[in-house]
């Protein structure tokens, strides 16, 4: 059949891809710590029907071949983990983090967990805990007569009892940070988990590295800018429907091979 | 029976490969970097001792477009997008220098900086790796400064520069994995005229319009070329017709 048919077909599901990635940054513009992904888009192979410089006869050379692209593919979803906005909530437990780090989260099946949402909560035993109820590593118990809790830009978290003067230091959090954060797999919940690719976490305490510092009574907005993602789905419906002309195009130069012979 | 039929035949083939450049080039309205292809028709003379009317066409991508696209603001501080004319140059899954205008740059896990597709990006003196950073920024001439982790703004520190070739579009070609090549094979010296611009990348550089246009003027060639073929065919049934009578 019309070889037009199937690498117009290449970008037909690679315009529909874009358009899937657009659609979920589009969902999430107000999900807390949510980094916004984009579609690479990289051209397919190329077949090779007339090799350039073959011999046209013994002594004339083709001065160029014939190379057909096969279409287009998405090669990866890259995720862009610029810093969102800061919102101010005025909630103790509401955290931010100023730098490239994220937090630490003890998932169901043991594995660790790695988030920017720090809209954290308090469980039945006291326990610093996502608002999916995972246990924010190291773990950090807040006594329950705490009148105030205060987080550090240092990640040093320090109640002040009912009744007394004294600061008292019930832990410490940490930050974790990779080379190529990039290469984190997301996992929904606003969580990521580590790959290959991302490498292993470097763990630090807040605002003595590149893993930045801790804001309390903040949360980080999610970096999806929603004009930019309007422009992109602008571009991918009309690369869809002009993809989507050529399958006409192509079908129509058939069809009329059909009616006529 | 005229051999027409063949010539015919000939041509709608031919056109059916054009068609399918201009579908690539369109596929391809979305890729970052992607430089389209021209196609061209040949004529392909038949010679011999007989009426010279044998005549094939053959179709040909004679070159690629190598215009700028559009640049897209990104923010993001490893998008390169070449300001000027020339190529970034990257590793290809030989190991062999080749070249590209996607600058989607990204560092793997053991530092090295590679593109979009992986592909590690070529500096002055080899592949680069980086350090752990705070920060980096790209320099209008593919200098690399980064802020080493744990350090201030006051530590800037020069790594290395991502090479940049701008070698004449003759000296060229595309791949069969979509890359730039030198024809010889030679790669070429590092250009230090040539400029990126951080933060943007480029897109595609296909028109639209004028591959839909070229698609649609496609579609009725191959049409006359079925026509033709149809009018042999009528001749054909006619020449049947008159002898049948006079039987």
């Amino acid at each position: 059949m019309h070889p037009a048919l199937w690498v117009s077909k290449t970008g037909l599901s690679a315009m529909d891809k874009q358009l899937s990635v657009i659609s979920n940054n589009l969902a999430n513009v107000s999900t807390t710590g949510f980094k916004k992904d984009r579609a690479v888009f990289e051209d397919l192979l190329y077949h090779t029907v007339q090799q350039p410089g073959g011999l046209q006869s013994q002594n004339t050379q083709l001065p160029s071949g014939l190379q057909m692209g096969a279409g287009v593919r998405v090669s990866a979803t890259q995720k862009n983990f610029s810093e969102g906005d800061y919102n101010v909530t005025d909630r103790d437990l509401d955290v931010a983090i100023q730098g490239q780090g994220f937090f630490q989260v003890l998932m169901p099946d043991g594995n660790m967990g790695y988030t920017r949402d720090g809209q954290f909560q308090l469980n039945a035993e006291g326990s610093l805990v996502t608002s999916s109820g995972f246990l924010v590593e190291p773990q950090i118990n807040i006594p329950q007569e705490a009148a105030s809790v205060t987080i550090g830009d240092d990640g040093t978290v320090s109640i002040m009892r009912q009744g007394s003067a004294e600061n008292e230091n019930v832990g410490q959090l940490t930050l974790a940070g990779f080379i190529n954060p990039e290469g984190l797999s997301s996992i929904g919940q606003n969580l990521f988990v580590e790959t290959a690719a991302s490498g292993a976490p470097i763990i630090d305490i807040p605002g003595t590295s590149a893993l930045g510092n801790v804001r309390q009574n903040m949360v980080e907005t999610s970096n999806v800018n929603a004009v930019e993602e309007l422009v992109n789905l602008i571009t991918a419906q009309r690369g869809y429907e002009m993809n989507s002309k050529v399958v006409s195009a192509a079908d129509g130069m058939m069809s009329f091979v059909i009616q006529q012979l | 029976m005229d051999r027409a039929l063949y010539l015919a035949m000939s041509g709608g083939k031919q056109v059916m490969h054009a068609q399918t450049i201009r579908a690539n080039n369109l596929a391809n309205v979305n890729t970052t970097g992607f430089r389209a292809d021209f196609e061209q028709a040949r004529a392909m003379p038949v010679y011999g001792e007989h009426f010279a009317s044998r005549v094939y066409a053959m179709t040909e991508n004679p070159a690629t477009r190598y215009e700028a696209g559009a640049l897209i603001q990104t923010d993001r501080s490893l998008d390169v997008a070449m300001k000027s004319d020339g190529f970034i140059a990257v590793l290809d899954a030989q190991g062999a220098e080749a070249y590209t205008r996607s600058g989607d740059l990204q560092i793997t896990a053991n530092g090295q900086l590679v593109n979009g597709s992986g592909l590690p990006i070529m500096g002055a003196r080899g592949p680069i790796f980086l350090p752990p950073i705070n920060e980096i920024s790209i320099g209008e001439d593919g200098t690399i400064s980064i802020v080493p982790e744990g350090g201030t703004a006051a530590e800037m520190a020069t790594i290395g520069q991502i090479k940049l070739v701008n070698p004449d579009t003759q000296l060229i070609e595309k791949g069969t994995d979509g890359l730039i090549r030198a024809k010889t094979g030679v790669p070429f010296e590092q250009n230090l005229t040539a400029q990126l611009k951080s933060g943007f990348l480029e897109s595609s550089n296909v028109s639209a319009v004028e591959e839909l246009t070229k698609i649609m003027s496609l579609s009725r060639q191959f049409e006359m070329n079925i026509k033709v073929m149809d009018t042999v065919r009528n001749n054909g049934n006619a020449s049947a017709r008159i002898l049948q009578r006079n039987a």
